[in-house]
């Protein structure tokens, strides 16, 4: 379990994170949303104790990491997969980490088998594509064999299949029952991943739900009717139970009712129709609403 | 709650020498500095041998077999100095510092680790070179029967003084590493250290002494040699005392200032 509470880390002027608090629980993947800048990767290094909150605090099973004396058994955590030496090996690598922790050699076999690394163990890491090195992070977090553990942005750079094997990895870590909590700015990648969502915007908390609700909730679902009698067939609808709204082309957008009521109504009362098309906004485009406000590099008309 | 105790255990210090032994940049530091310490010993007291034929009572006494053999030790010392910047700055360069705090948070511990391996490994090196450099040089001697032996009067102290020095640099350096945590920057700042303080101390001699005797190159021809130096020059060549105090402070003021600065955010 991780807990945040009043955490706020500022940098001069600059409030990276804001007052922000939630938990993370065991035994599902939450994952942990927020556009560029948001603040998500100085939670995580907060979590971490590399960076000193100005304010607040944050707990990894009840205690400061600081205090574990063993940390990498409690926490596992990739942060940026290229933050290793190109000149050491893969296997090099995670056995000065092991050492660290009195963690068994045995283990750093262990870890390169499930991350698909054996076959390159010996090689210097300076030859990996981002693929490898991330699957090299990973191998990382998964050394001590920890409860807990944190991924910022672990799919970055990876391709279709690096992709579903993080996702189909994470999913089983947490039906193994530790906590999973993963960062990313994509919620289109989340809503497959995570059945918890963490969303901040500027450093505070937007949101903290279910991946379900989230998507219910969220989601723009209405009909789009048009017809030369608008304000005919509005009132139709509406006396039927729909809310209806104009839509400034002269269209109407219609909710609480389905296409097929819509169409049935319009028949009835012999009103022609000329379009009646469903629109459901995607999940990226509900979560663009919701972190609309917080965006903070907003590109500028034309791109840049 | 109490944060987890400051002295490292076995597999800390274990991961700071994976670490150390891991990476090229060690290896080719220790053979620099062999090859440069070899070739321009060689090269100094071949040309004091060859010239043996023809030298006065006067030259003969001058001669300084043990300055000769180490020569190559005064530019060798460079790499060791190198060696302990890279111990440090490359992790910051490359970011792994953060996954070594994220291991071992206490971050002291980790930099006492690190300054136990690399102080460990430099005075053993340094020491082997040191007595390598005294064992060539004094053989390329011997044919003109102008060697010293170690169980002459200062020799020993002087040798192993050399390898103490070597490692002095190299904590140095580690501790400039840990100051500016950048490469570069780091051995720039060692090399001006090293001897572009030399002429500053020059300009000031006509005020006082002192501080050309305080300069490391200066300290390491005080400590390096089997008897006191002579003439004007031995001027700015402190005593034995001071040479060891002053070799003792620099040490304390680099690691305790890299250890003050290590704590600060990463
Ligand atoms: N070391 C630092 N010094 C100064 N400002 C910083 C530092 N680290 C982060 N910031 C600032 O804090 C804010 C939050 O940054 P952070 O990297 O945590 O965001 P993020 O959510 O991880 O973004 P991204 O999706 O781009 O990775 C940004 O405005 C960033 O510029
Ligand atoms: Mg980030």
């Amino acid at each position: 379990m991780i807990e945040v509470h009043e955490l706020t880390k500022r940098y001069g002027s600059v409030t990276a994170v804001d007052r922000l608090s939630f938990a993370v629980r065991p035994g599902r993947v939450t994952g942990f949303l927020g556009p560029n800048g948001a603040g998500k990767s100085t939670t995580m290094r907060a979590i971490l104790g590399l960076d000193t909150p100005t304010s607040g605090r944050a707990l990894v099973d009840r205690v400061p990491y600081r205090t574990i004396d063993r940390p990498l058994r409690v926490v596992g955590s990739l942060l940026d997969a290229g933050a290793v030496h190109g000149g050491r090996s893969a296997r090099n690598h995670l056995e000065w980490l092991a050492a660290t922790n009195d963690l068994p050699r045995s283990r750093v076999g262990e870890v390169l088998e499930r991350t698909g690394l054996s076959s390159v163990a010996r090689k210097r890491v300076r030859g990996f594509s981002l693929g490898m090195r991330q699957r090299l992070g990973i191998a990382v977090a998964l050394l001590g064999d920890p409860p807990i553990l944190m991924f910022d942005e672990p799919v970055n750079g990876l391709d279709p299949e690096g992709i579903v094997w993080i996702r189909t990895l994470m999913r089983s870590l947490a039906s193994e029952g530790r906590t999973v909590f993963v960062s990313s700015h994509l919620m289109s990648e989340m809503a497959l991943t995570a059945d918890h969502l963490i969303v901040i915007g500027r450093g505070a908390l937007i949101a903290d739900t279910g991946t379900a609700d989230f998507i219910q909730s969220s989601s723009l679902n209405d009909v789009l009717v048009r017809t030369p009698r608008t304000r005919h067939l509005a009132d139709l609808l509406t006396a039927k139970g729909a809310r209806v709204a104009a839509e400034p082309d002269g269209g109407l957008a219609v909710t609480g009712l389905t296409t097929e009521a819509i169409s049935e109504v319009a028949a009835a009362h012999g009103v022609e129709v000329h379009e009646l098309a469903r629109r459901q906004a995607s999940l990226e485009e509900a979560y663009m609403k919701l972190t609309d406000a917080s965006v903070q590099y907003r590109a500028k008309d034309g791109g840049r | 709650m109490t944060a987890p105790s400051l002295v490292p255990g076995r597999g800390v210090l274990r991961s700071e020498w994976i670490k150390l032994r891991s990476v090229r940049s060690t290896t080719v530091m220790v053979l620099f500095a062999t090859l440069v310490a070899v070739v321009l010993g060689v090269l100094a007291t071949s040309s004091d041998a060859s010239g043996a034929a023809t030298m006065t009572a006067q030259d003969r006494a001058q001669l300084d077999p043990l300055g000769d053999s180490f020569i190559g030790l005064i530019f060798g010392e460079l790499a060791f100095g190198v060696l302990g910047v890279l111990a440090v700055s490359t992790e910051y360069r490359t970011g792994l510092i953060r996954t070594t705090f994220s291991a071992v948070p206490r971050r002291g511990r980790v930099y006492l680790a690190k300054a136990l391996v690399v102080g460990a490994v430099s005075l053993l090196l340094g020491t082997l070179l040191a007595f390598g450099s005294f064992v060539l040089g004094q053989a390329m001697l011997s044919p003109e029967h102008l060697e010293v032996h170690l169980g002459d009067p200062g020799v020993l102290r002087a040798v192993l003084s050399a390898g103490l020095y070597l490692f002095a640099v190299t904590m140095i350096g580690f501790g400039l590493g840990a100051i500016l945590r950048h490469g570069a920057a780091a051995i720039a700042a060692l090399v001006a250290l090293l001897w572009l303080t030399y002429p500053v101390g020059r300009i000031l001699d006509h005020l006082s002494y002192l501080p050309s005797r305080m300069l490391l190159f200066n300290i390491a021809d005080a400590i390096t040699r089997a008897h006191p130096a002579t003439g004007k020059p031995a001027l700015r060549i402190p005593s034995l005392d001071l040479a060891y105090t002053g070799l003792a402070l620099y040490l304390v003021v680099f690691l305790a200032l890299g250890a003050w600065r290590i704590s600060r955010d990463a």
